[in-house]
């Protein structure tokens, strides 16, 4: 019998929360739209440090504010 | 374990293989599924992997995230020798001849002392579309080098070495292996459990070059 995996459904906000708090534990004091952007634009030294924080925001819409800058 | 339970056991690689190369909309489940059935059989202590979805579902969107589930707030899993593997793969499904395919977007595999994963050791990365000029598939050290040579930003971790691709199944490997992880299983069951999944890894898996054309 195939163990079934369980599957977690995060809202906007738990996803942003995630990003800036993991963000902030690795040393990044940054927020959740600067650090992607940050990241986006390889401004980082590291971008594998975060580069699962950066992908969470890929469960987000493309037009999501945190992609879009005003 | 007996050979019965080898059989049985390979008989689930193949049809959750099977399931995710379909690309149906259970693609994604099955490829969680067959993840966590190689940690259990390898070096997973307590919960596996998990599905994680978001917003964009609601989007009309296909895309989720397969990552660590030992805690909701982060995305490791524990290792049976009391370490930590961060486990982070987006998998997106796309139009393919008249069907669907599922694609691997970006995985990291990070073995890790401590849960925060500042004390990591190693880490395997790989994005299909990498914004930076480092390997689209490359693996870090968090050491020292003896010899002076000019790192880059001036520490071993900093550097990218280019690499092919990387499975779970290998990292799985390298840590019983090379990392002295107790396997949860005789080696006559994982061995084979794990060469039956890498196969088919293997065949599909999408080999970037290991930096920018231009």
């Amino acid at each position: 019998m195939i163990e079934r995996s369980s599957v977690l459904e995060l809202t906007r906000d738990q996803i942003v929360t995630r990003i800036e708090r993991g963000a902030k534990q690795r040393g990044f004091p940054y927020s959740a739209e600067d650090l992607i952007h940050a990241y986006h634009e390889g401004r980082l030294d590291d971008p594998s440090a975060v580069a699962d924080l950066v992908g969470l925001a890929a469960l987000l819409p493309d037009n999501d504010p945190l992609f879009v800058r005003p | 374990m007996s050979a019965p339970e080898l059989d049985q056991l390979l008989g689930q690689v193949r049809e959750l293989t099977k399931q995710y190369l379909a690309g149906g909309t259970d693609a994604f489940g099955a490829f969680c599924d067959l993840l966590n059935l190689l940690l259990r059989v390898t070096v997973l202590d307590g919960p596996g992997a998990r599905i994680t979805a978001g917003p964009r579902l609601k989007d009309g969107r296909d895309r989720m995230v397969i990552e660590g589930g030992l805690a909701r707030e982060d995305d490791i899993v524990r290792l049976r020798d009391g370490r930590f593997l961060r486990l982070f793969v987006i998998l997106f499904r796309e139009p393919h001849n008249g069907g669907h395919r599922m694609k691997v977007e970006q995985a990291e595999y990070q073995y890790q002392v401590d849960d925060a994963g500042n004390r990591w050791v190693f880490r395997y990365d790989y994005r299909r579309e990498p914004r930076d000029q480092h390997p689209a598939t490359h693996l870090q050290v968090r050491g020292k080098l003896y010899e002076p040579v000019p790192l880059y930003r001036g520490i071993l971790e900093r550097t990218h070495f280019p690499t092919g691709r990387v499975s779970i199944e290998a990292v799985a490997r390298l840590l019983i292996e090379q990392f002295s992880v107790s396997p949860a299983s005789p080696s006559e069951i994982w061995r084979p459990v794990l060469a039956e999944s890498e196969r088919a890894f293997d065949q599909i898996a999408h080999r970037p070059l290991s930096g920018p054309s231009a």
